[in-house]
């Protein structure tokens, strides 16, 4: 089933006194369960496109449709649809510093329904699925950047979103903890069928996706699975 | 109230980082604390002034006053027509009749002005003559006892059981030797102190049968005085107004108000004129809440988009602002408006500093802070600030989200 569908998605940005195309053009179908890999140079615009996808910015032009319905980019109930349908994975955890790894998991769930011991108990959940449970009371800067990430990635799942979007997740990680992130990204997938679209530089994690996307010069080309064998 | 909001009140006081101890929240806590006891300062000794006078004119005096309407005294006669129309008065607490006439009093060479009243010291007053003398003793059993205001005495220098001469032109004869005027020995029995400096510099008490035999109003008197019961004192104009009518004008009749009305209206546009003044301070604490708002808003802009990235709406995000800063505020002003009483207690308790009572009439400073006085300053104070933070709580709607995360 055909979850997310773009269609000619464009971006631009003032630099001096002119601006500068990042996104032509892009046109892209996610589809129920997949797991996808964006990748492309730094300041290729990965970044920007899955902003763009998470409704976190404004394309010039295009389209974004997500489960056949055109998501306004200006709407003011954005949050809501934000909240319960997309999830997010930064490169820098964006943890909130105050509170603990459960209640930063537990707190979209807690924004969308008010009920904290509800939203804790599926963070509990989760944070025993991603193997940190018993760091569950430790504030983000007691946690490793391995753990902080894992957080990351429960707080996303957390209201069970349609999509997941990771923008370089692994980028602040050694390949240790790079390794296990994506087995537990791969492990989400195959188990609760969940749904992801990394934007990543790291062409073994892209391997290990079911597409591949690079994104070159503003267009997203697919990467055939032969091609990345070679 | 919404339990997000809540629950990041809640984050915020128990937070290991302790913002609200923080430099700028701190000055903006103080800021508040210093206006709003300012002007709890003022308003309570305003208020205090305003009630002490109030009470001590009402002590002193009766509530309503009759004179006779021909510029004459009053006489048995009236006093008994009066007594009959006044009997069914379910109004009146207690009457009574009184001489009130000038008079010198000398001592040793020294010689002063008073106002003589003779009053029925037997009798329950209508006035609070007997509260008053606070040395001494208030019976004028001998007919030659007096009591004297205590600043009056103070500056004769005449002490309880002296003896010093009451002399009246009122009353004078003329002889072959020439004028003599009527004079009289007394002897001071007790000390008078209202507190009233006019009262407590003038006021000498004789015995009712005394005044009127040294002032020859044999059966006669200056005026009836009443007392009104509590809830009825603050109607004390209109009940004249309606007792004059039905005694088709006969009589003057006088209230309290007609008298001190002018006085009040003045001490309470006083306090009006002193509460806007310095509701202006609160408005210059209020511009501390703004920075501390705006330098808040900005060290926890990275939070406010990682919220908003997770579903969070600007008006969540404004409200648990908002109702934190209201938090704060509503305990720094009560700590404010307690500070400034407990610092208005003090002035009223020290003796250091003290009211020119020539000028103000008291010279004690007294204080009183009513709940209406404490609902407006605190009303007064929030919405000031709840207004002056309107702008930067505004600016979370213009943070976008993409600016933050990048």
């Amino acid at each position: 089933m055909k979850i997310l569908e773009v269609r000619n998605l464009k971006k631009s940005f003032q630099e001096g006194v002119g601006r500068i195309q990042v996104l032509e053009n892009i046109i892209l179908e996610v589809q129920a369960g997949e797991k996808i890999a964006i990748t492309g140079e730094s300041g290729s615009g990965k970044s920007t496109l899955l902003h763009l996808l998470g409704m976190l910015d404004t394309p010039d032009s295009g389209e974004i449709i997500y489960s056949r319905k055109n998501i306004d980019s200006k709407n003011n109930r954005l949050n809501v649809f934000r909240n319960k349908k997309i999830g997010f994975v930064f490169q820098a955890h964006y943890l909130l510093e105050d509170f603990t790894a459960e209640e930063n998991v537990a707190m979209p769930m807690f924004i969308a329904t008010q009920d904290m011991k509800r939203s804790k108990r599926k963070a509990h959940e989760l944070l025993k699925i991603l193997n940190i449970l018993e760091r569950k009371n430790h504030f983000p800067n007691q946690l490793s950047g391995g753990e902080q990430q894992r957080v990351a990635i429960a707080r996303a799942l957390i209201n069970d979103p349609e999509i997941v979007f990771a923008d370089e997740p692994t980028g602040n990680l050694d390949s240790k903890h790079s390794d296990e992130l994506i087995k537990y990204v791969i492990e989400l997938n195959e188990k609760r069928g969940q749904t992801f679209v990394i934007a990543t530089h790291d062409k073994n994690i892209a391997k290990q996706m079911d597409k591949h996307y690079n994104l070159k010069d503003g267009k997203l080309y697919l990467v055939e699975k032969s091609s990345q064998t070679e | 109230m919404n339990k997000i909001v809540l629950y990041f009140l809640n984050k915020f006081f128990k937070s290991p980082k302790k913002e609200w101890l923080r430099f700028d929240s701190i000055f903006m806590v103080l800021g508040i604390v210093i206006s709003v006891a300012t002007l709890t300062i003022a308003l309570a000794i305003f208020e205090g002034y305003e009630n002490a006078l109030k009470e001590t004119i009402l002590n002193v005096n009766s509530h309503i006053y009759i004179y006779n309407g021909k510029d004459k005294n009053l006489d048995n006669s009236h006093y008994l027509e009066l007594g009959e129309f006044f009997s069914e008065k379910k109004e009146i607490k207690k009457i009574g009749k009184i001489i009130i006439n000038q008079a010198m009093v000398t001592k040793s060479k020294k010689v002063k002005g008073a106002i003589v009243r003779g009053v029925e010291w037997q009798k329950e007053l209508p006035n609070s003559y007997k509260k008053f003398v606070y040395e001494g003793d208030y019976k004028l059993a001998d007919e030659n006892s007096a009591v004297l205001g205590y600043r009056l005495a103070k500056e004769l220098n005449i002490k309880i059981g002296d003896k010093f001469k009451l002399i009246s032109p009122i009353g004078s004869k003329m002889t072959s030797f020439g004028f003599k005027q009527k004079e009289c020995d007394f002897e001071v029995v007790g000390l008078y102190k209202s507190g009233m400096y006019e009262y407590d510099s003038k006021y000498l008490f004789i015995d009712f049968q005394k005044a009127a035999e040294f002032y020859d109003m044999q059966n006669q008197f200056t005026m009836l005085e009443m007392e009104l019961k509590n809830e009825f004192i603050e109607q004390a104009d209109l009940l004249s107004y309606l007792w004059d009518n039905e005694l088709e004008q006969k009589y003057q009749i006088h209230s309290w108000i007609d008298f001190n009305g002018n006085l009040f209206s003045l001490l309470a546009m006083e306090k009006w004129v002193i509460y806007i003044i310095l509701s202006f301070l609160i408005l210059i604490a209020s511009f501390n809440v703004v920075s501390a708002i705006s330098t808040s808003i900005i060290k926890r802009k990275k939070e406010i988009g990682i919220l908003k990235t997770f579903g969070a709406s600007n008006e969540m995000l404004i409200k648990i602002f908002l109702i934190r800063i209201f938090l704060i505020s509503f305990i720094a002003v009560s700590l404010g408006q307690l500070s400034g009483f407990l610092l208005a207690k003090f002035i009223s308790w020290q003796n250091f500093f003290m009211l020119k009572g020539e000028v103000y009439f008291l010279d004690a400073i007294h204080v009183d802070f009513s709940i209406i006085s404490w609902i407006i300053i605190l009303f007064t104070a929030l919405i000031l600030i709840m207004l002056s933070i309107i702008i930067p709580l505004k600016n979370i709607n213009k943070l976008r989200i993409i600016d933050i995360i990048k």
